[in-house]
């Protein structure tokens, strides 16, 4: 592989980790929409560099989070039962779905997180105790599952589940979230792996630029107004949205013709 | 509380795993990649070495989970563990035994 591809998606992975790190949203989102529109990498590779992407991310992150007892660790170990099944059942699925499908499934996810960036979360009220697991599990095994087939964090569908299903305080579902999904991406990654999907020549210099991104997001970006970020991460995602949704109709406004 | 005090070494405990387990893989895939750009024919197999390894490091992370529940006694939650880390091996094996879909 040349070695301009290579700097391409390292700088790539580290522009999005370092806005996604500063707001506090998974980087994961944006890796496979500007592998496969803007590079014209096939979905299946870009989806298991992601994934790798998201696994280096959770894992780099989790240490703070742990040390501020923020991470519930037996949530989140129950809650990735479910998680991790659903991954195996997204494994499965993945080569059976129609590319087109994909595209489309990744066009409602883009419009759902740029919804939530929208509206500002709350801490539920009342009593911050675990309620209505069963709900919980079901809306993590799906998560689990667009997790395996997008080759994203699903931090996008973690948080609500636990916002509006287990009624935790956000500080703390956003640190199990962030925990559980390392776990979530490698259950599907393993698979992946084994069956010699994850392109090294892609992934590697996607995890690299995801880490070494994270570290100078915490660092650099601190000081620059969070609004002004957040809205131009709306403004990607939906631009992201509607270039895959013309994609998944065969019709592609950038890079190179097939 | 005695579940307490545990609690509190087992999210140290963790913390370090996935805090050195990043740095380490990160490395790795760093001098594969040097090595790749010195066209060395070794750089794609370390860089996927530390792939590997950050593939492994959640997993490693609810292994040490399930040793720390089973010492202490908490058998419920060692089960969990035990269980989460059965489906990623199993994820594993069926990616072995399947070929990749035709391209």
């Amino acid at each position: 592989m040349p070695i301009g591809v290579e700097l391409w998606l390292f700088a790539v992975a580290l522009g999005t980790s370092m806005l996604g790190g500063v707001l506090g949203m998974a980087s994961g989102i944006f890796i496979v929409p500007v592998l496969t529109m803007f590079g014209r990498i096939d979905i299946h590779t870009a989806v298991g560099a992601s994934l790798v992407s998201v696994i280096a991310c959770s894992c780099g992150s989790a240490a703070p989070f742990l040390k501020e007892r923020l991470t519930n660790i037996r949530l989140a170990i129950l809650l990735e039962t479910a998680t991790t099944s659903g991954a195996l059942c997204g494994v499965f699925l993945a080569g059976l779905v129609p590319t087109q499908y994909l595209y489309l499934l990744f066009v409602l996810i883009l419009l759902l997180s740029a919804q939530q960036m929208l509206v500002r979360r709350k801490d539920p009220d009342g009593s911050s105790s675990v309620q209505r697991l069963p709900l919980g599990m079901t809306l993590m095994y799906g998560a689990g599952m667009i997790s395996a087939l997008l080759g994203i964090g699903s931090g996008v569908l973690k948080i609500p589940a636990m916002d509006t299903a287990l009624r935790l305080p956000i500080k703390v579902s956003s640190a199990t979230s962030n925990f559980m999904i390392g776990v979530t991406a490698t259950a599907s990654a393993a698979a992946y792996f084994a069956r010699g999907e994850i392109v090294t020549s892609v992934a590697a210099p996607i995890a690299l630029g995801s880490v070494v991104g994270a570290v100078l997001g915490a660092r650099i970006l601190i000081n620059v107004p969070a609004q002004r970020l957040r809205l131009m991460f709306i403004g990607i995602l939906v631009l992201l949205a509607a270039q895959m949704l013309l994609a998944a109709f065969g019709i592609n406004l950038f890079g190179p013709k097939s | 509380m005695k579940a307490a005090a545990l609690s509190g070494q087992l999210e140290t405990l963790l913390g370090r795993l996935l805090q050195y387990g990043t740095l380490a893989a990160s490395g790795i895939i760093a001098v594969g990649l040097v090595l790749g750009l010195a066209s060395s024919p070794l750089g794609m197999s370390v860089a996927t070495a530390g792939i590997a390894l950050f593939i492994l490091l959640p997993a490693l992370r609810v292994a040490v989970m399930l040793i720390f529940f089973l010492r202490a006694r908490d058998y419920r939650y060692g089960a969990i563990a035990a269980l989460v880390l059965l489906i990623i091996s199993i994820s594993f094996f069926v990616g072995m035994r399947w070929n990749a879909p035709a391209q």
